[in-house]
């Protein structure tokens, strides 16, 4: 029986990450480029077009930017409560009710200036999705209720809340019965860099940098990393689980609201209650992916979002949806496997199995 | 020590990950093997694209004609053949929303010849999803664009402003612009109202069930215009609502059709995209009214009739007005006398009385007629909505946001 | 089965014969050649300074780790194991030092856990366990669940995992780390009934008395070589094994001139506090400590050592009574507040507790201090890895970089950091808990001397240690802890090893 077998390698393989990335895709693309053939389709006509249409001009990278800013900050929002053995499963949520806080905003400075209006509304949207993980902080820090159930149930509660102002207090008077928020003011538009890229890729990259420095670097980081390495060791240095948890529950909640308000300003005309559009969700994979340290979200991010925006571009010559899904699924599924194979060597072993 | 275990732990969990991208490749490469010695047959039904592949199918002949005067006429910046392109919130599958709309697009492209092609799964609840497929279906050079699904709405608005030579149409909305940006939608509730009276024949209990997505005036006037068809039939009946929250979710929808049937109904209706309310009406040995299209053969025993989008064409007239360069955006709301709307087929024990007096409503709908809310009409609490004679104004009925005595449940 | 067809297993006399055994780690090389041969029927010692390759070697034989090089031959044939499941399906089963054992499950669950490919009949399992159990006098009720097992328990149900296995060859990693003396006697008549029922013990430890009181023979390793093979125990003395795994004679401690007692530093009365369990640990304790003294705490484990010490550094609340550093009332400073008052702690779990496990040795070094090392609100990398490399040089931590995980040092080098790191910070009193525990001799005595050394230089030394040749050997006085309850004092020089032993059992003279 020939087994593979994965050995530590004594040193990463030079070149590493980029090599990672090659291989990875290489692979990937290979089994990707079988699969498109089985179903009939031109694979060759299909990589190009999924190359072309996230990263082939301005455009298309401002498409993949766009994607990215939501799953790099729900990522590092992922990432951050990771940091201290903590899992934030409710970014979507946060994200939802991030933007909810921003449409709120919205409504009340209906008539202010765009920037004074922008920037309030992503406060908002920050303070919103702070707010939403504050519950779940709370119960973690003073009675030890799981985490993940209280941040996964909230998800749902957010949707419900949405539905229910969307339904209710919020309804578009303008709608004709039709259930929808107002649209929101012309002026809470995110102003653009380039083509379809707005700022908020700005704002993404800035917080990424400053919350990536903060736990990697600060001693308020330091003392996380202490904490989620060993809860009791944390104790005996003298760091207050309780505050720590809060603070940082707290703090993931508010980066995942801020890409609520980034989507809603940048990329939404009003508020519904799939804003969040699984990015709250994704942010659990790219962090994970990013092995969750913050500096290697941008990175996923941008990946994810350009195979995301890539898979839906090859829609429109005739792959089917679920080919596309698979094919998204192998080619990160193939960069991260290659990832490992940089840090791991294989080894076809032919073992001797033993029985009495 | 406790690093040494560590590593074991960390190799056993990766030899773990391994072993199934490994079989993937197998299986990637036997699957591959297969297909050589057999045709390869596509998973969707694409249109052709080139020439050369339609001169053996006559509709298709026309088709080039079509497409060259197109190129001579209409707007055709991109020198390929005239091509209109669809853009759906689910997956065609066998019945429903999505696949009525995707039988409309075939009858389409088999009457003008004009080459369609469709997106399917695209989320209508993220402006990035929908703005990413019509950018990419603009890029193609596509020269019309129609979306399916309410959510598409102000993306679509946005992307007709940004690309003037494009004709966009919005299926199931309200807006449009002076230029290229039209919507279409039916008056289901026609048939809706026919399906209702056959209902009201059929119940034993008086009693009928109606899952229903959520309390928006489309989803009102079709439970109002039912229950109107079953009281005109039965004057004890009631209609019982159920809220789903969803237009595309099996499990709920067949929840909350098996809630209904345990409150006593024996009829279901609905207003949803999937077939489970019909099967869950099957395994109760209850009757069912469906929605979109005829899903006779998913429930047999229990299928009543149904009432069905036949959105053909409309799409034909969409298509070739554009291609000929007379598109006007009107806000479209088709009714019998235009076909898009109709009752699908009736179940072979509905009584021949009833099915009588049904095509004979049927005839005057299509005649014009008939109106389904014309006085005297009564609000669920009794408020006299319409005096006798009185047609319900556009205004009302397009906000419908009201229940008819008879109806049975909060509209929020 | 594949074993060689023309091997007659029962033949040969060795059940376990490893030949130039290679096997290498990111950076450590652990075995490099390494042989071991072990007669059936009987136990045998392997023994080695913490990194000498032991458990290593172990682990290859229990199908853990496959060597780069080298043999492999188990009652006679050779093998080549693939897992661990493999070598257990060929008779050798390897119980670690941390158990694995799923503590919600029964006994006779965690017995079959894994090897059930049918369907078993719980009824009839727990019979074979219970029968096991009699046969080597493994004391466990086959129905209870693990959490409720004590640590010694715990080892026996590992055992009776192999034992119901069919192993014929059983390793026991350090068994008597986890072990109260009287649970590790119980130990060394369980094994010798294994040896005495034909099957053979491999019996890891750097534990000297142990080797000579349970093993027959005894292979030595040093540096990932084997020194010495098969020596029969009962013609060496403890100090030639020792000079053998060491390389040369171990320094006897040098008993400390008695000092004048002087100021006291740690004054702790009338303290009462739980357990994790809510139960009550300490009653009534009242000890001090003064400057340039070693105060020794001795008991058998589990009578509020471990709650002692952590209610002096803050780690768990007091009942009642109070907590004095020179003058200052500290009962309800918080752990911060005590170590800047001059209180250094060293605890009992030194990976988990004093340090974290996951995080490089620099992040581990500047646990104390890291606020000290801030530029801006940032950590300055370059401040903290010279305060780090003081540590690692002044206290001989033996590491191939700063940035390297801890994870990857071994017992004595951890133990080293983090003793260094507590007295780099001059504390004026230091609670030293089983510092020296697990260590090998080399390590013991560093640690030794270093508790010696701050002694010396007036610091207060509160030492509670289970090693009671320790305690005799170092601490100035001596207090017995029985109950939760100080039960009995002795100052050191009038301490005696008999009076000691019944004054821990709780029978004081």
């Amino acid at each position: 029986m020939i087994r593979p077998l994965l050995v530590r390698r004594e040193k990463p393989l030079p070149g590493g990450q980029p090599l990672a990335f090659v291989l990875g895709s290489s692979v990937a693309l290979f089994l990707g480029a079988a699969l498109l053939w089985v179903a009939g389709d031109d694979p060759t006509e299909v990589y190009q077009r999924m190359l072309s249409a996230s990263f082939g001009d301005l455009e298309a990278l401002s498409a993949t930017i766009n994607r990215a800013i939501p799953l790099a900050l729900a990522g590092l929002a992922v990432a951050i409560a990771a940091t201290m053995g903590l899992w934030n499963i409710g970014a979507e949520g946060q994200i939802l009710f991030g933007a909810t806080a921003a449409a709120w905003v919205a409504q009340i400075g209906n008539a202010w200036s765009g920037p004074l209006l922008i920037v309030a509304m992503l406060v908002g949207a920050t303070f919103g999705g702070a707010l939403w993980a504050l519950g779940p902080a709370i119960a973690k820090a003073q009675i030890g209720v799981n985490e993940i159930i209280t941040t996964l149930m909230l998800n749902e509660i957010a949707v419900r809340f949405v539905r229910y102002l969307i339904n209710g207090p919020w309804k578009d008077p303008e709608g004709f019965g039709f259930v929808q928020a107002p649209a929101l003011p012309d002026q809470s538009e995110l102003p653009g860099l380039f083509e379809r890229a707005h700022i908020g890729a700005l704002v993404a990259v800035a917080v990424l940098a400053v919350v990536g420095l903060m736990v990697s670097r600060s001693s308020w980081g330091y003392e996380l990393r202490i904490a989620g390495s060993s809860g009791a060791t944390a104790t005996y240095a003298g760091i207050s689980l309780k505050r720590k948890t809060l603070a940082v529950l707290v703090l993931s909640g508010a980066v995942a609201g801020l890409a609520g308000g980034i989507e809603l300003t940048g990329n939404a005309t009003r508020l519904t209650e799939t804003v969040s559009n699984g990015y709250g969700f994704a942010g659990i994979i790219v962090a994970a992916l990013a092995l969750m340290r913050p500096s290697g979200v941008a990175l996923v991010a941008v990946l994810f979002g350009a195979v995301q925006v890539g898979g839906q571009s090859i829609k429109a010559i005739g792959v089917s949806d679920a080919v596309s899904t698979v094919l998204q699924a192998l080619i990160l599924f193939g960069v991260i496997a290659a990832g490992v194979l940089v840090a791991y060597r294989l080894e076809l072993a032919k073992a001797k199995v033993h029985s009495l | 020590m406790g690093g040494k275990m560590k590593n074991t732990t960390v190799r056993c969990m990766l030899t773990r990950l391994f072993v199934p991208l490994l079989a993937l490749t197998l299986l990637a490469v036997a699957c591959a093997n297969d297909s050589s010695t057999e045709p390869v047959t596509t998973t969707t039904n694409q249109p052709t694209t080139t020439a050369a592949d339609s001169t053996d199918n006559g509709t298709d002949m026309d088709a080039d004609e079509m497409g060259s005067d197109a190129n001579s006429s209409a707007d055709a910046n991109d020198g390929e053949d005239f091509s209109a392109a669809f853009i759906y919130i689910s997956p065609i599958g066998e019945a429903g929303w999505t696949w009525a709309h995707d039988q409309g697009r075939l009858h389409a492209q088999r009457v003008t010849g004009v080459r369609t092609e469709f997106v399917e799964n695209i989320d209508d609840g993220s402006p990035a999803d929908t703005e990413a497929a019509i950018r990419t279906l603009v890029a193609d050079g596509h020269d019309v664009i129609i979306g399916t699904s309410f959510g598409y709405m102000d993306t679509m608005e946005e992307m007709a402003q940004e690309f003037p030579d494009v004709v966009f149409e919005h299926v199931s909305g309200f807006k449009s612009n002076d230029t290229n940006f039209g919507n279409t939608f039916g008056k289901i509730y026609q048939p809706r109202y026919l399906t209702g009276m056959i209902a009201g024949a059929t119940t034993q209990t008086n009693k009928i069930g109606y899952v229903a997505a959520f309390p928006i005036p489309e989803v009102a006037r079709g439970i109002n215009a039912f229950t109107l068809g079953a009281l005109r039939v039965n004057p004890d009946v009631e209609v019982h609502v159920n809220w789903t929250s969803t237009w595309f979710d099996p499990a709920l929808e067949g929840d909350a059709a098996d809630a209904l049937l345990e409150a006593g109904a024996d009829v279901i209706a609905m207003h949803q995209d999937t077939t489970a309310a019909g099967l869950a009406a099957e395994a109760a040995g209850a009757r069912w009214v469906s929605y979109n299209s005829d899903m006779s053969e998913f429930a047999p025993d229990a299928y009543l009739a149904s009432a069905i989008w036949n959105w053909g064409p409309r799409y034909a007239e969409i298509i070739s007005s554009a291609a000929d360069g007379t598109y006007t955006p009107v806000p479209y709301w088709g009714d019998y006398s235009d076909g898009i709307v109709d009752i699908g087929s009736i179940a072979d024990d509905v009584d021949a009385d009833i099915v009588d007096q049904v095509n004979e409503v049927r005839q005057q709908m299509i005649d014009g007629t008939f109106n389904v809310f014309e006085g005297p009409l009564f609000g669920q609490d009794d408020t006299q909505l319409l005096a006798d004679g009185e047609v319900m104004d556009f205004g009302t009925l397009l906000g419908e946001a009201f229940f008819v005595k008879g109806v049975i449940g909060d509209i929020g | 089965m594949d074993a060689d067809p023309l091997v007659d297993p029962l033949a040969d006399p060795l059940a376990v014969e490893l030949i130039g055994i290679h096997k290498r780690f990111p950076g450590v090389v652990a075995n490099a050649g390494t042989e071991l041969k072990v007669k059936r029927g009987s136990i045998h010692a392997v023994l080695g300074e913490n990194g000498a390759g032991k458990s290593t070697l172990m682990n290859v034989l229990a199908g853990v780790y496959r060597p780069e090089a080298g043999e492999v031959r188990v009652l006679g044939a050779r093998r080549v194991f693939a897992s661990p499941s493999a070598a257990l399906a060929a008779g050798v089963g390897m119980v670690h030092q941390e158990f694995r054992l799923v503590p919600t499950f029964t006994v006779a669950e965690n017995v079959v856990l894994g090897a059930a490919t049918r369907v078993l009949h719980m009824g009839t399992v727990e019979k074979q366990v219970a029968d096991l159990a009699q046969r080597f006098s493994l004391d466990v009720d086959p129905q209870r669940q693990v959490w409720q097992l004590s640590m010694g328990e715990r080892q026996r149900v590992e055992i009776l995992k192999a034992l119901w296995r069919a192993a014929e060859i059983l390793i026991l990693d350090e068994p008597t780390a986890v072990l109260t003396p009287q649970e590790a006697d119980e130990l060394g008549s369980i094994i010798r009934q294994m040896a005495n029922d034909g099957r053979s013990v491999i019996f890891i430890s750097h534990k000297l008395h142990e080797v000579k009181q349970y093993c027959d023979e005894a292979t030595v390793l040093r540096g990932g070589k084997t020194v010495a093979s098969s020596l029969k125990v009962e013609d060496l003395t403890s100090p030639q094994l020792a000079e053998l795994m060491v390389g040369d004679a171990t320094h006897t401690i040098r008993r400390p001139e008695p000092t004048q007692a002087c100021a006291t530093l740690l004054m702790v009365e009338n303290l009462h506090a739980l357990n994790n369990r809510k139960l009550p640990a300490l009653r009534d304790v009242s000890l001090s400590v003064h400057e340039g003294e070693i105060v020794g705490i001795a008991g058998v484990a589990g009578n509020g050592q471990r709650e002692l010490a952590d209610v002096i550094a803050g780690l768990r609340n007091a009942l009642s009574g109070s907590v004095r550093l020179f003058d200052r009332d500290i009962t309800n400073a918080s752990a911060r507040q005590r170590f800047r008052a001059g209180l250094s702690y060293i605890p009992e779990d030194r990976v988990g507790v004093g340090l974290a496990v996951q995080l490089s040795i620099t992040d581990n070094a500047i646990l104390r201090s890291y606020r000290q090392h801030r530029r801006g609100p940032l950590i300055a990398t370059d401040r903290a890895k010279a305060f780090c490399a003081e540590i690692v040089s002044a206290f001989k931590v033996r590491a191939g970089s700063l940035d390297q995980r801890i994870a990857e040092l071994s017992g004595g080098n951890l133990q080293r950091l983090l003793v260094g790191r507590e007295l780099t910070a001059e504390p004026s009193v230091i609670v030293a808990s089983q510092p020296t525990r697990g260590l090998d001799v080399q390590g013991v005595t560093a640690i030794q001397e270093l508790l010696i050394d701050a002694r010396n230089r007036g610091l207060g030394v509160l030492l509670i240690s289970e090693d009671l040749d320790e305690l005799l050997a170092i601490s100035d006085r001596i207090l017995v802890m029985h109950g939760g309850r100080i039960a009995a004092q002795y100052v050191g020089v009038d301490a005696n090893r008999s009076a000691i032993g019944l004054a821990m059992a709780g029978e004081p003279a």
